[in-house]
């Protein structure tokens, strides 16, 4: 909750624009039918500047909070005497809908949307196409994470980071292997009630369920999404603590025993708890998501020189190891797992899975569930806050 | 004439006032009014409004929504009266009881935290409660717990976080309305024959009392609307509404719907305040009538009937 601030749009012309395009509307809730007509402006986006082979001197980015290396922004800062604005969105739908009602004005080159979320942006045109003649480094990213089912070819994305979701657990509290979600939910209604939470994400949250039931996690069966919905209402809602993003604060502050998290997340919240042996990470059988963020530009981009030197840059193998040490996530640069071992970096297993885990991982796709996702995660709130 | 008078002479003096309740009040309540009758169309648009309806409304009236106002309502009303119970005594305290040269002193002792990010004391709290945090640590080396603290992310935590944010807003109305009280009046009522305890009751608090109503207001219905506290505090059973309005403009990014949520935020606020403020005019009606029965009862003797008159007249006074 608290990874989401709210942040004004930059440059300082689309904020006036943006302010006015409000009170526009607020005329219009006074009864002003031509204030209302200025409002609907039509769906143009505006066009983007072309790269001209010169450096500009700013570069905007719109990312998730705490999700790079500032270090390795610094680098490339000094490099190329570009100054990298970095503002924080929280979720998809945020950056979404502020790209949306900016169409191409909203001052951000690079924006970092999760994959499935692409082709829908890309349909609205508030991506460009990318040039991969401007980004020589492109030949560095794995073969396994290039060309994904939501974009083709690498025509709108380059791979940020990929990671999947799985569980922590305390080890002196639940004393038995655990293996999959079917684990994951008997444990929550035995040693773990009272003291398990899930992540923040409908998706995340029914997948629980439906995977330790085998179905298909992306299922839009609304059914087969109302069993789902009762069952997480009466077996998970009276022995949830909370719904939490970030793993770190429960495993260091020793609040919770069982934790659905991201595998990145459970690293560094094993790395900062003072007892490692105490908890355990499960890539939980038989499936779990697969998701992955990525480096676009931004339709509408006024310093696309930066922006191309900027993602070529984060494809090079010493900035792709910084960013992959920082936050804990593979950043689809190859080589990456075999200097981690070299190198002693803590827990690479967690940050690298296995290709056998690999290969039986579902990556979510936005659908026609997600609306029913939502009212059962909705649901699930709402009871377990009754208990 | 009258009308250039009108705009250029004492509302053009006013301007400020009506400016500021315009654009920050009206305008804006108006706005989200508005936008409560829209719909979300797309993932890439917040709201849209060419069909109006009351569809969102619906949408809000759900069960979910309901219960989770309900347990809204609760901490409130409990956040507001502890507040109370704390802040009656430290504000008679400090308005009648402290050396007048301290007073300031110990008013910096409320301010200074409430000046403190809202943010970072309620964080501040997440340290303090966490079960292994010190705490938990000492309770348990001095034997007063068993196990680890278990507050954080539950209900309790929240109301602990609500009452410590929401205390100096309590406290500071309840100090200015007991220090205008004034000595003088406390001096005369002990001339009168009032021993301390009627003093409290028949002079200071009665002369309290409108301080004693903008505190419970002043924290009620921020309280209603805090999303902070729960979202720091509390975990699956300390939600509040402002959590749910929060997410539907910040991560659903569904405007329509955020707004109808709000308001009718706003309208179940005024209508819980407005059924306290019509318990309290009752209870404060019936109070009279049975003291000045009390006092017909009691009116036989010269100098004792006298005495109680006085002060019906002055918790009377008080009450205006």
């Amino acid at each position: 909750m608290t990874r989401r601030p709210l942040r004004v749009l930059a440059p300082d012309d689309t904020v006036r624009r943006i302010s006015r395009r409000l009170f526009l509307s607020g005329l219009a809730a006074a009864g002003s039918s031509a204030a209302l007509a200025a409002c609907g402006a039509g769906d143009a986006i505006a066009p983007s500047l072309d790269p001209d082979g010169e450096m500009e001197s700013q570069l905007n980015v719109y990312t998730w909070g705490e999700y790079d290396d500032p270090d390795v922004i610094d680098a490339f800062s000094a490099r190329h005497g570009v100054r990298v604005q970095m503002d924080n969105f929280g979720s998809n739908e945020e950056m979404m809908a502020k790209l949306g009602a900016a169409r191409g004005t909203s001052g951000y080159d690079i924006i970092v949307p999760t994959g499935i979320y692409i082709p829908m942006m890309a349909e609205r045109g508030l991506l460009q196409p990318l040039d991969h003649g401007l980004l020589p480094n492109l030949r560095n990213l794995s073969p396994a994470i290039a060309d994904q089912d939501w974009d083709p070819g690498n025509e709108y994305s380059v791979c940020k980071a990929w990671g999947t979701t799985g569980y922590v657990y305390d080890r002196t509290v639940i004393t038995r292997p655990m293996t999959s979600w079917e684990d994951f939910l008997l444990a929550a209604q035995d040693e773990a009630s009272g003291s398990t939470t899930v992540l923040e994400d409908p998706w995340e949250v029914c997948a629980i369920w439906l995977a330790a039931q085998g179905e298909d996690v992306n299922t839009d069966d609304p059914e087969l999404l109302q069993l789902c919905e009762d069952a997480l209402v009466d077996s998970l809602a009276p022995h949830l603590r909370a719904f939490v993003s970030t793993a770190t604060t429960g495993v260091v502050q020793g609040s919770f025993a069982l934790i659905q998290a991201y595998n990145g997340d459970a690293r560094q919240a094993l790395m900062e708890t003072g007892e490692p042996e105490r908890w355990e990470f499960v890539f939980p059988t038989p499936t779990a998501n697969l998701w992955m963020d990525n480096w676009c530009i931004a339709a509408g981009t006024q310093h696309p020189d930066a922006a191309y030197a900027f993602i070529d840059a984060m494809l090079d193998p010493e900035a792709a190891f910084a960013q992959m040490d920082y936050v804990g996530y593979d950043t689809g640069v190859v080589g990456l797992r075999e200097r981690a071992e070299q190198e002693e970096l803590d827990f690479p297993e967690i940050v690298f899975p296995d290709q056998e885990i690999l290969d039986r991982l579902t990556a979510s796709e936005y659908n026609d569930g997600m609306e029913k996702r939502v009212i059962a995660y909705d649901r699930l709130v709402a009871e377990s806050g009754a208990a | 004439m009258r009308l250039s008078r009108r705009i250029f002479g004492t509302a053009a003096l006013s301007f400020p006032t009506w400016a500021y309740v315009l654009f920050f009040f009206i305008l804006p309540v108006a706005l989200v009014v508005w936008y409560s009758f829209g719909y979300k169309p797309d993932a890439f648009t917040t709201h849209a409004m060419d069909q109006l309806s009351f569809d969102r409304y619906a949408e809000v009236m759900q069960p979910t929504f309901l219960s989770t106002f309900l347990a809204t309502l609760r901490i409130s009303v409990v956040g507001t009266v502890l507040c109370l119970l704390i802040g009656v005594p430290f504000a008679y305290w400090l308005a009648v009881k402290v050396r007048p040269e301290r007073r300031m002193l110990l008013l910096a002792l409320v301010l200074v935290p409430f000046w403190t990010n809202f943010l970072v004391r309620t964080l501040g709290w997440q340290i303090i409660l966490a079960p292994e945090g010190f705490l938990s640590g000492m309770l348990q080396s001095i034997g007063l717990l068993g196990g680890p603290l278990d507050i954080l992310y539950t209900r309790t935590a929240v109301q602990i976080g609500v009452v410590y944010n929401y205390l100096p807003l309590m406290i500071l109305p309840l100090f200015v309305a007991m220090d205008r009280a004034g000595a003088t009046l406390r001096e005369a009522s002990r001339d009168l024959g009032a021993g301390r305890w009627r003093t409290l009751f028949q002079v200071t608090l009665p002369m309290a009392m409108p301080g004693i109503a903008s505190g419970c207001l002043l924290v009620f219905i921020p309280l209603m609307g805090d999303y902070v506290t729960a979202s720091v505090l509390g975990g699956a059973q300390g939600s509040m509404v402002g959590q749910l309005v929060a997410s539907q403009f910040n991560t659903a990014q569904n405007w329509a719907l955020g707004s109808a949520m709000a308001v009718v935020l706003i309208i179940f606020t005024l209508a819980a305040v407005a059924l306290a403020a019509g318990l309290g005019l009752l209870a404060r009606w019936a109070f009279q009538r049975y003291h000045r029965i009390d006092v017909t009862a009691d009116d036989a003797p010269d100098s004792a009937g006298a005495d109680v008159g006085g002060t019906a007249i002055t918790t009377e006074g008080a009450s205006r």
